[in-house]
């Protein structure tokens, strides 16, 4: 192995300090991330890869997500530090469980800077994984039962102050035995009154109208709303509202819940992008309508209206929608480890071939003032 | 930030007990005296706090990045990092996870090489050495030391509810009972005992001061007054010792003794000092 280089960053001239670490700075707190075999690449989360690996001693099967340093000045990257110091606070049968966090050794090799681990608790699917194979069928008890977990985990998080800001079919983990886990919380927050928070969250397939309006003193609705893009993609298969920008998006919305007006949401023309963007005009709202022929339940198409509902003070809570007569009507929610027990490997959006469209994360949305096209897409949205 | 102390890694893992602390500090203890440790982390927690001041940030970062220095020097000599490195890594840290932002980094070394030259030339009158480079490799090492527990709570919050449930008219209680939780960060208190009682000792010494009779509210409360008069105790330790001590004349002496990294912080010949790590690290 050929020798490391003299630290090649102090050649810019100035004192030459080393740093003065010690024969007796030892760390028994991290484990070593060499206790871990890596066996394949499974993901990418919000600031690293995720691989599956196993404890080479237990023989435990794991998660690993690298923690990625992107940004050198920034130092250990603060979408980390939220993860790490949000998951070791949360801990419910719904949300993924953080196991330890693991570090390589520092040598002169990575200029002494270890490489961090986040070591989970391993899940064989993401719910979109499973959705976009065909022969996993859910049934409407399976459906419930997915949707009580979800909105069980949400009513954990949210009465802990804690906001998940990006739900999405692929962030939602379901265990071989059907334990459903939310997991990667790296854009996640702590709730507190008086932040004003950025509003550059949340996919935009599952972005809520207020977002994409422009607030930025939003709270646990947002997460609602994802809830609801997901419950319908249950029977959908695919992302309900696959919008290419903001504007469309917002269009989209309008389609499927009605137009944006402070008839409907009293304030939303306060927002701040509501006389940017625009505001299609003239839509009825037809959640029920245009979800019926593929929900077929009353009360499902009743949770989705309500979970879907524009005005976020009026969007249903997880508390309530927990009570709702669709979970306590025949059929009962139903265990999934029946039906997973059927598919013997892991199913994994990172694996899967793409649904639909490309999977579409603006990282700077565009600034479209208009959108051409958009009634093209009004009869695929689904 | 919001959650259950009780289940926090705070309570399960960073409440220490007089004897650990005891133990891990022998080492450093043979080298200089008790008084001279002591002195040492009270002037390390005026420079965070002076960093902090300058560099404006809440008061909660300089709170937390003063407990995040007292855990790693409750843990490692201090020998094993120089703490004029330390105290802005602290600084730096507790910012992000305080959700105050990320410090720029030439703001952060400026602000050190300032703070040193204006307030602290007594004790260090050499130019500030270090470089960011150094920060951000020490920022690892902390967060290994600390097993990632980010989260502190602090006495503040509980403070302010107890303050309101006394319900008083007089106002003079909360700033006082304030000041005294500062001060408490310059002892062992923020290891040893629930952010809780730390509050209840500090408005209990408030309360004396202000002579103002709490007797039965206190005796409702139900807790362990022993431990609430132990925290008081060393509270006041620290205010005897300040009072027999000027630090500007003599913290150049104390620091003159602090056990120091083999290495000298001026700077060693490059091959030697690159040898040196490469021998430890295999």
């Amino acid at each position: 192995m050929q020798h490391a280089q003299p630290s090649s960053s102090h050649s810019g001239g100035g004192p030459i300090r080393q740093p003065n670490r010690h024969e007796d700075l030892e760390f028994p707190y991290c484990p070593d991330s060499n206790k871990y075999e890596k066996l394949a690449k499974i993901g990418q989360g919000t600031f690293g890869e995720v691989f599956k690996a196993r404890d080479r001693k237990t023989k435990q099967v794991v998660a690993m997500k690298k923690v990625l340093m992107e940004n050198e000045k920034e130092g250990f990257p603060i979408t980390a530090l939220r993860e790490i110091k949000i998951l070791q606070l949360l801990k419910n049968e719904n949300v993924v469980n953080l196991i330890e966090i693991c570090r390589t050794k520092a040598t002169p090799y990575n200029r002494f800077k270890s490489t961090f681990y986040l070591i989970f608790e391993f899940c064989e699917h993401d719910l979109a994984g499973l959705l976009s194979n065909v022969n996993v069928k859910f049934s409407l008890g399976e459906i419930k039962k997915v949707m009580q977990q979800l909105l069980n985990g949400l009513y954990y998080i949210h009465t802990n102050n804690i906001l998940h800001r990006d739900m999405k079919a692929a962030n939602i983990l379901i265990t071989k035995a059907g334990v459903l886990k939310m997991a990667d919380f790296g854009l996640a927050r702590a709730l507190s009154h008086i932040t004003k928070y950025t509003n550059r969250v949340v996919t935009l397939w599952y972005r809520p109208p207020e977002l994409l309006l422009g607030e930025r003193n939003y709270g646990s609705p947002i997460d609602i709303w994802g809830a609801g893009c997901i419950m319908a993609e249950m029977w959908t298969r695919s992302p309900i509202m696959q919008g290419k920008t903001e504007q469309h998006q917002l269009t989209l919305i309008s389609q499927l819940c009605g137009s944006i007006k402070p008839e409907v949401w009293p304030g939303c023309d306060k927002l701040e992008l509501y006389s940017k963007l625009e505001i299609p005009d003239g839509h009825k709202r037809k959640v029920k309508e245009r979800l019926k022929p593929y929900v077929k339940d009353q009360y499902a198409l009743d949770l989705l209206d309500k979970l879907l509902c524009l005005d976020p003070s009026r969007r249903i809570d997880s508390d309530t929608a927990l009570n709702h007569d669709f979970f306590w009507e025949d059929p009962a929610p139903q265990d999934l480890s029946r039906m997973l027990s059927q598919h013997s490997t892991s199913m994994f959006e990172f694996l899967a071939p793409p649904r639909r469209l490309n999977n579409y994360r603006p990282a700077m949305p565009p600034q479209a003032k208009h959108q051409p096209n958009m009634d093209q897409h009004f009869e695929r949205v689904f | 930030m919001a959650g259950n102390f009780w289940q926090s890694s705070h309570f399960q893992q960073w409440l220490l007990d007089r004897q650990d602390l005891d133990r891990e500090r022998q080492a450093d203890l043979k080298i200089m005296n008790e008084e001279g440790y002591e002195k040492c982390m009270i002037f390390f927690a005026n420079f965070i706090q002076a960093l902090g001041e300058q560099l404006k940030v809440r008061q909660q970062v300089i709170a937390t990045a003063t407990v995040y220095f007292k855990r790693f020097y409750a843990r490692n000599s201090l020998k094993c990092i120089d703490p004029w490195l330390m105290a802005p890594t602290c600084i730096f840290l507790a910012s992000k996870v305080e959700e105050f932002g990320v410090i720029s980094n030439s703001r952060l070394i400026t602000t050190c090489q300032t703070v040193v030259k204006n307030k602290f030339s007594h004790a260090y009158p050499q130019e500030y050495p270090y470089r960011i480079t150094n920060v951000l490799e020490c920022e690892f090492y902390l967060l290994e030391m600390m097993d990632c527990c980010l989260v502190v709570y602090h006495p503040y919050r509980p403070l302010v509810q107890y303050v309101s449930d006394i319900s008083s008219t007089d106002d003079s209680i909360l700033p006082l009972a304030w000041r005294i939780v500062n001060d408490s960060l310059r002892t062992d208190v923020s290891l040893l005992y629930p952010p809780y009682l730390i509050a209840l000792s500090a408005l209990h010494i408030a309360c004396v001061i202000q002579q103002k009779d709490l007797k039965q509210w206190f005796a409702e409360l139900s807790v362990d007054m022993d431990k609430i008069l132990e925290i008081t105790r060393q509270i006041l330790h620290l205010y005897d010792l300040w009072r027999a001590y000027d630090e500007k004349k003599e913290i150049a002496a104390v620091l003159q003794n602090m056990p120091k990294p083999k290495t000298s912080p001026s700077p060693p010949p490059q091959t030697q000092g690159q040898e040196n790590t490469n021998q430890q690290q295999t």
